[in-house]
């Protein structure tokens, strides 16, 4: 029963090397909550266009006849790891975790584990 | 938590058109000067409310929009007892939307975001209205409060500037408003090219029936009325949905708008408590 600040600000605490955490409504774009981030990091910005990463792979699926729903998208940088976990419960369709680690601190596996316990903490 | 909504990226300043309308910003003053002196009360006229608290927006409603019961009940997430008990019940004492968390029916998040979500929606048609010769709401009531009570206020230049890319969004999109308020017609599988829409454009494809405007189909699917615009604005892009001619007769455009009666229901109730 934890409200989305908490939500946010769990992901940043318990979550080893994270840099910045947004969660985002992907029918707009617009981030309802951000939590970290710098001037190098812009969330909203990452928001809107992570919204388009999300829009293609469901487009891709569409296209290629996958009947499935997306758990979550990693993309790996160099320095950094992005994690976008699509929120599937009861209330959550259309929204996203968006997740930014740094790549020398963070354990992915666990981070992945972690992201999925905050999503339930959610209920939504 | 940080200012959560996007700001205005050069990126999307750029694409800003010359189309975009001087309609959509008139209220706006009003709008500043209300943040500016932190007032309190329902800005409101025929296209809808916005509810300010100390100067910040803690509700919008507008005619057009599927509200937060109906989005909440629409889906199934709650029966429409349990939201009208709610609203019956908490609604008296303005604190309708902290009840539904109280009796275990919505969890805290679940109802921040469906709020914001719902807010952002139906704040879009108030400040950007669908019918260019309505104009932003400017008639102030003050004190006047909305009955699900404060749950997360929104600034009121976070507000606008979300509008504002709302705006530019639709703009990029496909640069045609005249999809926004006409029947979207899909177009015939025989004229269609290249693969099928995405899984939310499947939706609004599969609610489209000649006779529904995009709002309609919103109603219909219980989901936010700006991302089925957008829906209808990449279908048209795509060539999957008709895009009427500007010059076509004006169609049959959302239902009529309801706002000034329920703005003065409010009225005559808080009058009446006032008593």
């Amino acid at each position: 029963m934890t409200n989305t600040e908490t939500a946010l600000k769990d992901a940043m605490s318990s979550i080893e090397g994270a840099l910045g955490a947004a969660l985002v409504d992907y029918g707009s774009g617009m981030a309802l909550g951000t939590l970290g981030g710098s001037q190098s990091l812009d969330l909203n910005v990452a928001a809107a266009g992570n919204t388009d990463v999300v829009r293609a792979k469901l487009r891709t699926m569409e296209m290629l006849n996958i009947q499935d729903s997306i758990e979550d998208i990693l993309i790996t940088l160099s320095g950094q790891y992005h994690l976008i976990r699509l929120l599937t419960g009861r209330g959550g369709s259309g929204l996203f975790l968006y997740l930014v680690l740094d790549a020398r601190r963070a354990n992915l596996a666990m981070a992945r584990h972690q992201l999925k316990r905050i999503e339930a903490e959610l209920e939504v | 938590m940080t200012g959560g909504i996007p700001g205005i990226s050069a990126a999307s300043t750029a694409s800003a058109t010359a189309t975009a309308t001087a309609t959509a910003t008139a209220g706006i003053p009003t709008l500043d000067r209300l943040a500016a002196e932190g007032a309190t009360g329902a800005l409101h006229g025929c296209v809808g409310a916005l509810y300010l608290t100390d100067g910040a927006v803690v509700h919008a409603e507008s005619p057009v929009v599927p509200d937060m019961g109906w989005r909440l009940t629409a889906g199934g997430r709650l029966s429409p007892e349990a939201w009208e008990e709610a609203v019956a019940e908490g609604g008296p004492g303005y604190r309708a939307g902290n009840l539904l968390v109280e009796r275990g029916r919505l969890s805290r998040g679940e109802l921040e975001l469906c709020h914001l979500s719902a807010l952002f929606d139906a704040a879009y048609f108030v400040l950007s209205p669908l019918d260019r010769s309505q104009h932003a709401p400017d008639r102030f009531l003050g004190e006047a409060r909305h009955w699900l009570g404060p749950i997360r206020p929104v600034p009121v230049p976070v507000l606008q500037r979300e509008v504002g890319r709302r705006r530019r969004l639709l703009e990029r999109a496909w640069p045609c408003p005249e999809v926004d308020a006409a029947p979207v017609v899909p177009v015939s599988d025989g004229d269609r090219g290249g693969p099928g829409p995405a899984s939310g454009r499947q939706a609004v494809l599969a609610a489209a029936d000649g006779v529904r405007t995009p709002v309609q189909i919103a109603r219909a699917l219980g989901r936010s009325a700006f991302a089925t615009l957008l829906d209808v604005r990449r279908l048209a892009a795509a060539g999957l949905v008709r895009t009427p001619r500007a010059d076509a007769p004006a169609l049959p455009g959302p239902p009529p708008p309801t706002a000034p009666e329920i703005s003065l229901l409010y009225r005559i109730r808080d009058a009446l408590e006032a008593l």
